[in-house]
């Protein structure tokens, strides 16, 4: 038994703190607080129970959920949307972030002509651009998928500079020396060396990437799961709004996940330095 | 060699500055779309002239600096706890990593239903933005630390409260900074999303309501104001770096 809980205390205490944290909101939802500390506060126990409408309960979350998965099958309509903007914009930002970075970071000159722009993007909270991208685009498709792309092309380009600055220098000398040109340079040696940082960069920017579909789509859009959390909202559906925080969650660990499972195997030929 | 780059970066600059005032001016590209550094520039003079422009700063400086001194007070202590204990971290892992999955501004229409749309929504979501990367910056710190270190003070019956503060807290700070200058980028999303999404004031709501009048050199001169906080706070939080750093002998090549 001891052994047991030794062996799996990490899933065991994590569930102990799920399961108390449920159990605790469930109670202020229904009033089982309210009611157990009766005799001890007396009349200030009522304020112990919580209406629904504010903070919902996992039991509302769940029932909520089964409807809109299986039931209605809203929330796929929603998916959809909110997948089909993500997968533009991040590709878009890769198409442009990857050859921008990898070139800022071999050209010392272009790097210098776009340094500026660079910080002062950076810098900027790049979602302040909204109003200016739906007075360019309208509110439909484009806009969601340019403020994605706005959102995630940094981090990419940027891995992408630090990938082709930290090539080992040693390998580049051979390289020269055996008088490789610039094309064999950059296939043979920078782009497998760059992967990590790439990969490193395109993590962040799939986090990016979920910040713009929820901003994209909670300011003035009609489709997407930002959007069906925004109506929710101002209904006070407080348990629509939980359920697509949860579809949020899901999406953005599962997307982490399978970038990390990449980049373990991507990673597999590289003979191991470390202890 | 710094010379070329200062010539390079600033010529660029320049050049782009004139081709978007020449397009403007010329009517190449409508005027009202993307404005031009002139008119920007005259907008942003009669802002600083008006009162309403200076309520939407410090509103918007509130939401920002209310929220992150919260974040900070909260976070560095609980990350210190976390990484500290093994047992508690467990227990806090589902919370903290699900948080972190989710962008916090998905919370906004739950923090609205909670808060209202005056500023305590934004200083709740500037909060959620910026304690989670300063949390798990400090908790990381602390799990990173030099076990030799430990060990060492151990053999010489150092006390728990001495380890602590000799040796797991100075080896934390270089890894909360990193931590503060994440968050402080996620709180100033917070602001603006916060804005943007539902409020009555700040500069987020500026540039809302320039976009909706067709304004865009106010528009411009909004998102301007955000750039500069962000550089400026950056800045600030690399100066405290350095000064909490200084005692550090530097390792690796010397720069």
């Amino acid at each position: 038994m001891r052994r047991f809980y030794l062996q799996h205390e990490r899933a065991i205490l994590g569930a102990v703190g799920i399961i108390a944290f449920l159990i605790l909101w469930e109670g202020f939802a229904r009033g089982w607080w309210a009611e157990l500390l009766q005799p001890l506060l007396g009349p200030q126990a009522a304020r112990l129970q919580l209406r629904p409408i504010f903070i919902s309960s996992p039991t509302r979350i769940a029932r909520a959920a089964f409807d809109m998965i299986f039931v209605t099958g809203a929330i796929w309509k929603d998916f959809g949307w909110s997948g089909l903007e993500f997968t533009l914009g991040v590709a878009l930002a890769l198409a442009i972030g990857i050859p921008l970075g990898l070139a800022a970071g071999w050209y010392r000159r272009l790097s210098y002509a776009v340094e500026p722009f660079l910080t002062a993007l950076n810098a900027t909270p790049q979602v302040a651009f909204l109003p200016l991208l739906i007075l360019w685009v309208g509110t439909g498709l484009a806009c969601r998928v340019l403020i994605i792309v706005l959102l995630a092309v940094l981090p990419i380009a940027i891995g992408a500079v630090a990938a082709v600055r930290t090539v080992d220098a040693r390998l580049i000398r051979v390289a020269r020396s055996f008088s490789a040109n610039d094309a064999l340079l950059f296939r043979s040696i920078i782009l497998p060396s760059s992967v990590p940082f790439l990969l490193a960069g395109a993590r962040l920017a799939v986090g990016r990437g979920m910040i713009g579909i929820v901003v994209g789509e909670i300011y003035g859009s009609a489709a997407g799961i930002g959007a069906m959390m925004n109506q929710a909202g101002s209904r006070f559906e407080t348990d629509k709004v939980f359920v697509g925080v949860l579809a949020i969650a899901v999406a953005g660990v599962g997307l982490v996940e399978g970038l990390r499972r990449i980049e373990r195997r991507v990673e597999a030929w590289r003979p191991q330095v470390a202890a | 060699m710094k010379l070329e780059r200062y010539l390079i970066g600033g010529g660029t600059l320049l050049v782009f500055l004139l081709a978007w005032e020449l397009c403007a001016d010329s009517g190449a590209i409508n005027p009202l779309l993307i404005s031009s550094p002139s008119r920007i520039a005259e907008a942003g003079a009669a802002a600083m002239s008006d009162p309403d422009f200076w309520t939407d700063v410090r509103v918007s400086a509130n939401e920002f600096i209310l929220g992150y001194v919260a974040a900070i007070i909260v976070g560095v202590p609980l990350g210190l706890l976390l990484g500290t204990s093994r047992r508690l971290s467990y227990i806090f892992a589902p919370f903290v990593d699900t948080l972190n999955a989710v962008p916090r501004v998905a919370l906004l229409p739950l923090l609205i239903i909670w808060f209202g749309i005056g500023i305590w929504s934004k200083v709740a979501v500037v909060f959620l933005g910026a304690v989670i990367p300063i949390l798990i910056a400090a908790l990381s710190g602390v799990n990173t630390n030099e076990a030799r270190f430990v060990a060492m003070a151990k053999s010489f019956s150092a006390s728990r409260t001495k380890i602590f503060l000799s040796i797991i807290l100075p080896g934390t700070v270089p890894y909360i900074f990193t931590g503060l200058k994440y968050a402080a980028g996620r709180a100033l999303l917070g602001v603006v999303v916060g804005e943007l999404y539902a409020s009555t004031a700040g500069v987020g709501r500026m540039i809302a309501d320039a976009g909706n009048m067709f304004q865009t050199d106010t528009l411009f001169f909004g998102v301007l104001i955000f750039t500069a906080s962000g550089l400026v706070v950056v800045a600030v939080l690399d100066r405290l770096e350095r000064r909490f750093e200084r005692w550090r002998p530097g390792v690796g090549a010397p720069t």
